[in-house]
């Protein structure tokens, strides 16, 4: 419907993985034009196309799920969409379902990860049994970045942000399983994976894989 | 994808650049295919992919049945590194395939400081770099672009140059390594087929021979090669390929726009500019063909800024009819439209009221020289009037920022021509003070000058080029003569463009040359954090080679040129006739005023230059 808040799911995978945040609204941007679906523009001296992405995703991350909220304003049925702009679009995004809008962003909680460690010798002897031990801490406190922090850092306790977790061993990879804190703040599964290999140097793996499989909101069910 | 890339990307800036995958990437089926042809742009993806002349190329070339042109581009250090570490030899977007398995592997060279690229690129590939070190089992390495013309410093290193506009010309080449190809003929053989093609030039069936004094004695052909190679051009712009559906890149690239090219030459005759002489005739697309093939080009990359590209845009003839043609389109769409390449005496309050509608807050204007007296020397016909009369259009329509551009080092330059410099912005200064409507918000002034470098097939193309001291001194002369805070100066290194004037006018030994600064590590040279003058000085010493004879010499007509096998239409006697005109500081009308036999037409045989089609 023209006017009301609407939102896509889509997939960024293959070579789009590479493309980064900024690119992508870009991209969307014109996709849209390019599409001929008709979108809010902003209304300041320099008009453009506006498209909200609420979960930045790391260049270089595959994700099952990414969300962008737009305005229509055209009559076009929501339902068309997807193949209209999966016309226009490059190579490892795509469009899967164009929707209303109901549930704000604020409302995200979690994201399902999966994250590969990838050990081209093998994997290393204990993995399982460190990640046992990794994630049954009471806590695990690290020190981010800050710019707005006098330290020039903020202390950030890792344990509670990691909703659940299992781990699959492979002869050359292990499978981790994460549901994490999606926002305010939110936990980037490479912080855990640097946390862990810095405290256990053995388990560096020799490449690290990330993909995002699901979003969950505050009441536990599939966020759209 | 390979996984050795994989592995890489996550550690380099910018990955999205070694990827490919963009929208309107041309995908083919590699067993519909039997010849693979590899476009390589001797600069970063940002740059190449701003390139219309490639644009224009990969979908000429890609328009051919069994035929799939791919691109590949110069990687940023951090990515050269961790694909040598990696052992992942160059490879091309598309397929990701290496670039050493295809069957030719085309550079498109548009600056002098982009050939140590050539060569870095050819050693990331894993092919070697001399063209005698290659046999049939490699890809015959070519070259084209503006400068192919004079191109003899990479001649050592290049199997085949294309000369001229390709849009043709490299379909036809292609079409003969087909043909060749299948006929299982030798790499000579194949070159020797190519040579009958006009605009074909095969540095390897030239005999150089030297003069004890270092310049050329003789260039003689072989293998039934011409004695003159004829630059190629497209006689017909409006039924030329013009890329409509073009690759729209995921990640900024330097000019993100659609870029509308509206004639090629320029009838102008700036005595310093190369491509004046060399893209002559003058040929212009209708303002009906530029309409239609701007908007489709909006329709389908959804960009919503469009530049208009020419070397002088106010020369177009139907400029106004093409501006409202196309804001009828871009307009309601919210699409903004630049025009680059204005000449201060050609600008009129029309076009700038046409364009302050889609947004215009800087002008820029290259008078690039400070008094008459020079800029009637170098054939740049702007007067102070004209200069002034379009800053006090831009003044009074509220713009509040103005570029100059100027040359420092031009031949028969004096002291006096650098203080004018300063005397121009004054006024330019003045003029804003007189006619803007808002004093409050302030002017901003901003003077550029680079060091002048005489290139090849231009009436300065016998000239020396000043020492860097002098260089230096008129640099420092013209800072002291600004006093006004609203008046910023900007100026070139001069070391790079000293090198440039060496590499412009270079011969076939400077092959070795090249050869060293890349073995040394030289490489994306035109970039100031990559550029070392040392490097270059160095290398030059170990080839036994002045760098001042090339940049820093005055030839005498007699001399025979480097570049005197390539015919771009104009004659070198006309040439000749117009440094003598620079040198009695008389100016040379505009060839709409009158036609002065330049030579260029003898490229469209009965037909006319800058023909006025509405």
């Amino acid at each position: 419907m023209a006017g009301h808040k609407n939102r896509l799911l889509f997939r960024k995978e293959e070579r789009g993985v590479y493309i980064s945040h900024l690119d992508l609204m870009a991209l969307f941007q014109r996709a849209f034009l390019r599409a001929g679906v008709a979108i809010w523009q902003t209304q300041g001296y320099n008009r453009h196309s506006f498209v909200s992405l609420p979960l930045p995703l790391s260049v270089g991350y595959s994700s099952r799920c990414e969300l962008l909220e737009f305005t229509l304003e055209s009559d076009i049925p929501l339902d068309e969409i997807p193949a209209r702009l999966n016309a226009t679009l490059p190579e490892g995004i795509v469009v899967e379902r164009c929707y209303e809008a109901e549930i704000p962003f604020k409302r995200i909680a979690a994201i399902d990860w999966t994250v590969a460690l990838e050990y081209d010798d093998g994997t290393p002897e204990g993995v399982l049994p460190a990640l046992e031990e990794f994630f049954a801490q009471e806590s695990c406190v690290i020190q981010k970045p800050s710019k707005k922090s006098k330290k020039g850092y903020t202390e950030l306790d890792l344990i509670p942000m990691v909703y659940q977790w299992d781990a699959a061993e492979e002869p050359h990879a292990v499978n981790l399983h994460l549901r994490l804190m999606a926002q305010n703040p939110g936990l980037n599964p490479a912080v855990l994976v640097g946390t862990l290999t810095e405290r256990r140097p053995e388990l560096t793996p020799d490449f690290v894989r990330y993909r995002r499989n699901e979003i969950f909101g505050a009441d536990g069910g599939i966020f759209r | 994808m390979n996984p050795k890339l994989e592995r890489i990307l996550p550690r380099v800036q910018k990955p999205a650049r070694y990827t490919g995958g963009e929208y309107r990437e041309i995908q083919k089926d590699k067993a519909a295919v039997d010849t693979r042809f590899a476009f390589c742009f001797p600069d970063t993806y940002e740059i190449g992919m701003s390139n219309l002349g490639m644009r224009i190329l990969y979908g000429a070339i890609n328009e051919m049945d069994g035929v799939w042109c791919e691109r590949c581009f110069a990687p940023w250090g951090d990515m050269e590194e961790e694909m040598r570490r990696a052992e992942l030899p160059l490879f091309a977007l598309e397929s990701g395939d290496p670039i050493r398995d295809f069957d030719l592997v085309a550079f498109s060279l548009g600056y002098e400081m982009a050939y140590t690229n050539v060569l870095n690129m050819l050693d990331l590939a894993g092919i070697p770099l001399y063209a005698s070190q290659r046999d049939e089992s490699w890809p015959i390495v070519c070259a084209g672009g503006t400068c192919a013309y004079h191109a003899e410093p990479l001649a050592d290193f290049i199997d085949l140059f294309f000369l001229g506009e390709g849009e043709e010309l490299d379909p036809e080449v292609i079409e003969c390594y087909r043909a060749c190809k299948k006929q299982g003929k030798s790499k000579t053989e194949f070159l020797e087929e190519a040579v009958k093609i006009q605009g074909v030039y095969v540095p390897a069936f030239y005999q150089v021979a030297y003069n004890e004094d270092g310049t050329l004695r003789s260039m003689t052909p072989t293998h039934g090669a011409p004695a003159k190679v004829t630059k190629r051009i497209i006689k017909d712009l409006d039924s030329a390929y013009y890329p409509t559906h073009t690759i729209v890149p995921s990640t900024e690239i330097v000019h993100d726009r659609v870029m509308l090219e509206l004639f090629r030459g320029c009838v102008r005759g700036c005595r310093f500019c190369q491509a004046g002489y060399c893209y002559r005739p003058v040929r212009a697309k209708t303002s009906e063909t530029l309409v239609r093939q701007g908007i489709e080009a909006c329709v389908d990359s959804g960009y919503q800024e469009m530049t208009l590209t020419s070397l002088s845009s106010s020369d177009y003839r139907p400029l106004t009819c093409l501006l409202d043609g196309l804001l009828d389109y871009c307009e309601p769409r919210n699409i903004n439209i630049s025009l680059p390449s204005l000449r201060a005496d050609g600008f009129s309050m029309g076009i700038m009221r046409r364009l302050q509608k889609a947004r215009k807050s800087s002008m820029t204007f290259a008078p690039e020289a400070g008094t008459q007296r020079l800029r009637d020397a170098i054939n740049k016909n702007v007067t102070e009037d004209d200069l002034l009369q379009s800053c006090r259009t831009v003044f009074e329509g509220g713009c509040s920022a103005v570029k100059l551009y100027f040359m420092l080092g031009l031949p028969t330059e004096t002291d006096e021509d650098v203080k004018g410099i300063a005397d121009l912005a004054d006024k330019v200064y003045q003029s804003w003070r007189a006619y803007t409507p808002n004093r409050s918000k302030g002017v901003r002034i901003t003077i550029s000058t680079s060091f002048f470098v005489p290139k090849p097939f231009t009436p300065f193309q016998w000239e020396k080029q000043i020492s860097m001291e002098e260089y230096q001194r008129r640099v420092d002369l013209l800072r002291s003569c600004i006093h006004n805070r609203s008046i910023v100066y900007n100026w070139h290194d001069g070391d790079a463009s000293y090198v440039e004037a060496a590499l412009a006018r270079g011969d076939r030994r400077m092959s070795r040359v090249l050869e060293e600064v890349w073995r040394s590590g030289g490489r994306l040279d035109s970039w100031s954090e990559y550029f070392d003058f040392e490097r270059w000085m160095n290398a030059f010493r170990k080839a036994g080679l002045d760098p001042d004879f090339y940049a820093c010499r005055e030839r005498p007509r007699c001399e025979l040129l480097p570049w005197s096998v390539s015919d771009v239409g104009v004659r070198q006697d006309y040439l000749w006739q117009e440094r003598e005109q620079a040198y009695r500081g008389v100016i040379t009308p505009d060839c709409r005023v009158k036609c002065m036999g330049c030579g260029a037409t003898r490229l469209i045989p009965g037909e006319k230059c800058d023909v006025d089609r509405g």
